[in-house]
């Protein structure tokens, strides 16, 4: 039985510390871009501060950890891909990047609603030798391409050569365990398999508290948030963007 | 033959069917994109067997637990160690990318005099030759080390003076031991027995001790387990403790003594509380009019504080004003409140304090960069990075992250003795050396780290008390020997004594202190004491908007 891989994410214990934008980077040797700007970096995982909008003691702020969504249905990344470089993995639900096949034309990155994709717009650098505590398990990506968060897809290869060593068909979901997931110092985050009932990950997207981004699109994403604050349960259909000047400061209002 | 219009028809329409069919030009334009993928300036990742280690983080005195994964002897990644009891699994976000900062472009390579490159042995005849013209004060950032008893050994045979940049952690519980000569290292909160904290802008989510103990304690209470935790923060701004606070209690910026008096004067006129303790000279509407509040509005502060004790309250720093509340709500050597931890400490004398005239200043590179006092003495700055401009005389380079063996002493704000050993996992850069290892040189009589270590393990090891916390969860009484001890610590398992009383402390307070420091606006690398932040840490404010960017200039 194929797996839907997903995760939902307690927004009432996000603290924004940024744990997970590090881990994640460091996991998937994303580039430090020093000459990089907030609108041109590299983050899969983007945490954006949202607020209800009032101001003095009756305002309230949130954390948005916004990643891939991995979309299950009309993906819209996939339907725009000139390349086939996009796909929804039919074992995984995970909707794959493949660089080797992307021209970087860029049409994912608009059709994606999530704004969760990232053009690398230069040559992957780092300090001389620091090449040495990349992660030999995730491949460089070249300039001129696509990125996105891939639900750390190498570890997911580690926990199947794993489960292969041992005989064994399934792999045991404790091995594979994303890395923002992991780096989460209050457990906001939880990562499972949607399609088991039993799974708490899928036990938690159907509580009442649980949302998506922007539902009514109906990409069905895998991704879902909760939150006992309605305000915040408000910004998932919320039109409004943020602006050039805050950068990832969201407004409710 | 003849090339008619038609032939060349058929062989354009057979050559473009054609095209669709043959995988050729599909299968070159694969080819070339990976090959334009691949050019040879692009890094390529260490490869060879991997292997997972447990250790220690060291960048700063809370010692939280990690998980390092090493490939072909480098580590490759850092995650928590989850068997740790104190951090739980958890990282600052800068721990993510400690091990990448041994390859920082401003590592120290090499001995420096007022910016021009100079020699270790020009440095240690320097000193020398100081150290023989008069006194020499050593000013240590971690103290309780092994490393600490080699520096404070050094100043002992030369009647120097040890000095020690405390964290604000430990600042913040100084006024205890005015009052009650426990020495504030000595001491430690109770957190995971309060029921209601209340932070005067302690950062308790955001930085605030190891990010593990705090921050994990509050999500399983948030998500319910165990007895509700009331987190109500006083704060000037909407800071990232307060977004997350049961109750956020907007009070103007620095006036977190006229509050904590003004909750006490109600605590005391409404005999709210059993324990007594000297009234607030401060009237309730001075304190009112000073924080931005209103009467009613402290009055209800107060009431909210006792409705679910134990309660105990959190400065950002030096605070006597927010310790005297602690000691009218009872907190103070109570359950849930500020305890002594079981094993007697060392009370340290802070850099803050008047430093002698000395002959010469050795900083140790655990003291945090921006650390600089005014004196006529000759400096000798250690530091693994060069953290931009610096008053030393002297810089040294020094061992970096995870480059050198080093004890891991009990973190600053925990309830719990703890002990545990980070070996040197990385080779070294021939050129540098510790503080320690530089003092040696110039006395060989001082004992090496490696031997404080070996003889603080056969310490513990007699002491016969408290657990090994590792993969396994082993008592101390049960292990058979001092060198089965040391293997699991080498491996990383941590050490952790028997909780202590809480009665161990009594706070004497006949009247209510009046001097007082207001809480400082920290920046979020604060705790972090070296000169320099990961490269990585450019997605927190570079590439994102979610953090401020640091003042310091090589983050």
């Amino acid at each position: 039985m194929s797996a839907r891989y997903g995760m939902v994410i307690d927004l009432d214990r996000c603290t924004g510390c940024g744990s997970c934008m590090m881990a994640c980077a460091a996991e998937n040797n994303v580039p430090p871009l020093q000459q990089a700007t907030v609108r041109t970096g590299l983050t899969p995982m983007l945490v954006r501060k949202v607020s209800n909008g009032l101001e003095g003691a009756a305002r309230r702020e949130a954390f948005i950890p916004i990643m891939c969504m991995h979309c299950e249905h009309d993906t819209p990344c996939v339907k725009v891909c000139p390349q086939q470089a996009v796909e929804v993995d039919k074992a995984t639900g995970i909707v794959m990047q493949m660089p080797q096949r992307c021209l970087g034309c860029r049409y994912c990155m608009t059709a994606c609603p999530y704004h969760a994709r990232y053009f690398n717009w230069w040559d992957p650098s780092w300090p001389a030798g620091m090449e040495k505590s990349l992660n030999p398990g995730v491949a460089v990506r070249m300039r001129g391409v696509v990125e996105k968060c891939n639900l750390c897809h190498a570890r997911l290869h580690e926990a199947k050569e794993k489960a292969a060593a041992t005989g064994k068909r399934e792999i045991d979901p404790a091995d594979y365990v994303p890395a923002c997931v992991e780096a989460c110092p209050t457990g906001a985050i939880r990562f499972g398999n949607l399609a088991d009932r039993n799974d708490p990950a899928s036990q938690d997207a159907r509580s009442p508290e649980a949302f998506r981004l922007l539902a009514r699109i109906g990409t069905e994403p895998k991704v879902y948030y909760k939150s006992k604050e309605a305000w915040v349960r408000a910004l998932a259909e919320s039109k409004s963007g943020h602006g050039p000047e805050t950068g990832s400061e969201v407004q409710h209002g | 033959m003849k090339v008619t219009r038609r032939d060349l028809l058929v062989w354009s329409a057979g050559a473009a069917a054609g095209l669709v069919v043959t995988p050729v030009p599909w299968k070159l334009l694969d080819d070339s994109s990976i090959w334009s993928q691949n050019w040879p300036w692009i890094p390529q990742p260490t490869r060879g067997p991997v292997e997972v280690k447990q250790s220690a983080c060291t960048l700063c005195p809370n010692g939280c637990g990690m998980r390092l994964k090493m490939a072909a002897g480098w580590p490759v990644g850092v995650a928590g160690g989850s068997s740790h009891p104190i951090s739980r699994g958890a990282l600052c976000p800068l721990g993510f990318g400690a091990h990448q900062l041994n390859w920082h472009p401003e590592r120290l390579r090499t001995v420096r005099r007022r910016a021009t490159t100079s020699s270790w042995s020009e440095a240690k005849a320097a000193f020398a030759k100081a150290c023989s013209e008069g006194p020499v004060v050593i000013i240590d950032g971690y103290p309780g080390r092994a490393a600490s008893s080699v520096l404070e050994s050094f100043n002992q045979k030369r009647n120097g003076s040890y000095r020690v940049v405390l964290g604000r952690e430990t600042r913040a519980l100084a006024p205890y031991e005015a009052w009650s000569g426990v020495p504030a290292s000595a001491l430690g909160y109770d957190l995971e027995n309060a029921q209601t904290i209340v932070s005067f802008g302690a950062p308790l989510l955001d930085g605030w001790g190891p990010p593990g103990r705090f921050t994990r304690l509050w999500a399983e209470r948030v998500a319910g387990a165990g007895p509700q935790l009331r987190l109500i923060q006083a704060d000037g701004s909407l800071s990232r403790t307060a977004t997350r606070a049961w109750r956020w209690v907007p009070v103007q910026a620095g006036c977190e003594t006229a509050l904590a008096a003004g909750v006490a004067r109600v605590l005391l006129e409404e005999r709210l509380v059993l324990a007594r303790g000297p009234m607030p000279p401060l009237t309730l509407v001075d304190a009112a009019s000073q924080t931005g509040l209103t009467t009613d509005a402290i009055r209800d502060l107060a009431r909210t504080i006792v409705a679910h004790p134990p309660a105990v309250a959190i400065a950002n720093d030096d605070n006597p004003a927010i310790a005297a509340l602690n000691v009218v709500l009872g907190a103070a050597g109570a359950s849930g409140g500020i305890v002594r931890r079981s094993k007697p400490a060392t009370s340290y004398v802070g850099a803050d304090a008047a430093i002698p005239s000395a002959r010469a200043v050795l900083i140790d590179s655990s003291v945090p960069w921006d650390f600089a006092r005014q004196t006529d003495a000759e400096v000798f700055r250690f530091a693994a990075w060069d953290g931009g401009s610096s008053k030393a005389d002297w810089l040294l380079p020094a061992p970096g992250f995870l480059e050198e063996l080093t004890d891991v002493p009990t973190a600053p704000t925990s309830a719990i003795e703890t002990y545990a050993v980070a070996p040197s996992l990385v080779k070294a850069p021939a050129e540098v050396q510790s503080a320690a290892q530089f003092l040696s040189s110039i006395d060989p009589t001082l004992t090496t780290a490696e031997k404080i270590i070996h003889a603080r393990c056969e310490d513990l090891f007699r002491g016969r008390i408290g657990t090994l916390i590792g993969r396994d969860r082993t008592s101390v009484a049960k292990l058979d020997s001092v060198q089965k001890f040391e293997e699991q610590l080498w491996k990383g398992a941590v050490w952790v004594g028997e909780r202590s009383r809480p009665d161990g402390l009594r706070c004497e307070l006949q009247v209510w202190p009046t001097a007082a420091t207001s809480a400082r606006p920290e920046s979020w690398s604060a705790t972090w004491p070296a000169p320099v932040l990961p490269p990585l840490a450019s997605k927190l404010y570079k590439e994102s908007s979610l953090r401020e960017p640091p003042e310091r200039r090589n983050a």
